[in-house]
């Protein structure tokens, strides 16, 4: 009985942790993709004024 | 000359306003709703295994329904949120709706595929099944794939117009759709199955206050989550825009 | 009332030319037949029918060879056009959405139909079911028909939508199978309840109409979102 309460537990919390650990990462991701091309925006914009 | 001005303009709104936003006014939000979510949920811990008396028939196993339902719960409310910014989204658009339906999907999904799976866990020891072909079952199940078959087109068609709107149409069709597999999944059981929950007269009053603060603690941890998505749309979005401009 | 005519004459053309078109090609009908065919005799062998199991299985094959074969016709709704780049020219048409829609249906249906109403013989035949009494068949058509309308409403919507991604063929039956699940479920009763007269069953047939006139209006008024540019 208590095996299954304990699995239970044990899934949801990992689901959720998981989660939000993935969420993190892809956020991480994609902001360090957002400072590489806004650097390469701020290159081509220097690039156009001279 | 003009266009190159425009775009510094708009580069430098989107990336300076961007950053801005990222890490100041979201941040604060985040963790209100973090720590907000902390301290109900550690308190329905604390309800739910040692406040609350076991229950006489199900033993421990029915500890498990403390989480099962609360998910189940913010499992349906996406979807219905999504549905809803659907709607919103076809007479109005406005790619933050489509942002908020999107994150609103993905959670769901997390939270569907839990609810599911403490179902199984629940069932197999109290009904001797992991799964059963109830209505309730059903519809949820039919539901996750519903999730799944959105995200995947959204996945597919990438960040467009076409893509909002063919969301939007997906969550529309869905809330029509999942009453009518409840109602017909009923009919072709011949049988209602008698409801294991949710009978409040059969719960004693410490069992209703866990849940209840179960559910609030989930509908917490799900607006978190919700934030987190919702900006990660958001920077996702950004990103690529920024990069078609350099392109 | 002329506008009633204008939009039937609008409907009509477009699935005139589709109907054309698929008579020139005939691969999409007669591959949603054989393939049909084929999910019957593999369901032969997988269920080893005996006739006192016969009734209890047979609605159940017949409606999963349906459901296939009629994905694989309706992934090909507007497959042709994205491909030759005629959809964008029959969108600057002056055609209410709504036309379209109906027209495409209109042609799957027509197809499906056709399909099913020939494999229902040959499913009787290989089974040997008793439909051949004329109440019954005509019942059996007219679920056959019913079935089809639901299943290809809801398909039409989403092969447009799905035709736009790289992967159709996966993704319409992850769209379309969840959604049409009430209309399976009914269709599949009722066909059971015409070949095994049982008490206390719900009105499956009046359900299934009453799904296709649901997903029907709900896809006529959606289908604008999906198709505009």
């Amino acid at each position: 009985m208590q095996t299954y309460l304990i699995a239970a537990y044990i899934i949801a919390w990992l689901g959720v942790c998981i989660y939000l650990v993935v969420l993190a990462m892809r956020m991480r991701g994609v902001r360090t993709e957002l400072a590489a091309v806004a650097e390469l925006v701020r290159e081509q914009l220097e690039q156009k004024e001279q | 000359m003009a266009l190159a001005k425009q775009i510094s303009q708009t580069t430098d709104g989107h990336v300076v306003g961007g950053q801005r936003l990222a890490r100041r006014r979201w941040p604060l939000v985040s963790v209100i709703l973090g720590v907000l979510t902390a301290l109900t949920m550690s308190l329905s811990i604390w309800l739910i295994f040692v406040y609350t008396p076991i229950d006489a028939l199900q033993g421990e196993t029915q500890r498990i329904l403390y989480f099962h339902v609360p998910t189940a719960w913010a499992g349906m409310l996406s979807f219905v949120i999504m549905a809803g910014l659907g709607i919103i989204y076809l007479f109005k658009p406005d790619e933050r709706l489509d942002w908020l339906a999107r994150a609103s999907a993905e959670v769901g999904v997390v939270f569907l595929t839990i609810t599911l799976i403490l179902g199984a866990t629940w069932g197999k020891p109290i009904w001797g099944a992991w799964w059963v072909w109830d209505a309730r079952l059903t519809a949820t199940l039919i539901l996750w794939f519903m999730y799944v078959g959105y995200l995947m087109l959204r996945s597919y068609m990438g960040r467009t117009v076409e893509s909002a709107r063919g969301g939007a149409v997906i969550g529309i069709i869905g809330a029509i759709d999942v009453p009518i597999i409840y109602l017909s999944v009923n009919w072709w059981r011949g049988q209602h199955p008698v409801t294991q929950i949710g009978t409040q007269g059969a719960l004693p009053p410490q069992a209703v206050l866990t849940i209840m603060v179960a559910l609030v603690a989930f509908t917490l941890l799900y607006a978190f989550m919700m934030v987190q998505a919702y900006q990660l749309q958001r920077l996702q979005t950004l990103a690529q825009r920024l990069r078609i401009q350099v392109e | 009332m002329r506008m009633t005519r204008v939009f039937c004459l609008q409907i009509w053309a477009i699935l005139w030319k589709d109907i054309r078109y698929e008579l020139r090609s005939k691969q999409t009908w007669l591959g949603m037949g054989m393939f049909a065919l084929l999910v019957l005799v593999i369901f032969n062998f997988t269920f080893d029918l005996h006739p006192d199991t016969v009734a209890a299985i047979a609605p159940g094959a017949l409606w999963v060879a349906f459901i296939f074969a009629s994905l694989l016709g309706l992934g090909r709704t507007v497959a042709a056009e994205r491909e030759q780049t005629s959809l964008d020219r029959l969108l600057l048409t002056p055609v209410d959405r709504k036309a379209i829609y109906l027209a495409k249906l209109l042609g799957n249906l027509l197809f499906i139909g056709v399909v099913e109403i020939v494999a229902l013989p040959v499913f009787a035949i290989l089974f040997n079911l008793p439909i051949w009494q004329g109440s019954t068949l005509l019942t059996l058509i007219l679920i056959v028909i019913l079935g089809a309308l639901g299943i290809a409403s809801v398909g039409t919507l989403f092969s447009v939508l799905a035709a736009a991604t790289q992967a159709r063929e996966l993704l319409l039956p992850i769209l379309v199978f969840p959604l049409v699940v009430p209309v399976v479920i009914s269709a599949v009763r009722a066909t059971s309840v015409v070949l095994v007269p049982s008490v206390n069953e719900p009105p499956w047939l009046s359900l299934l109409l009453a799904f296709d006139v649901i997903f029907l209006s709900a896809s006529t008024l959606l289908f604008q979102y999906v198709i505009e540019d």
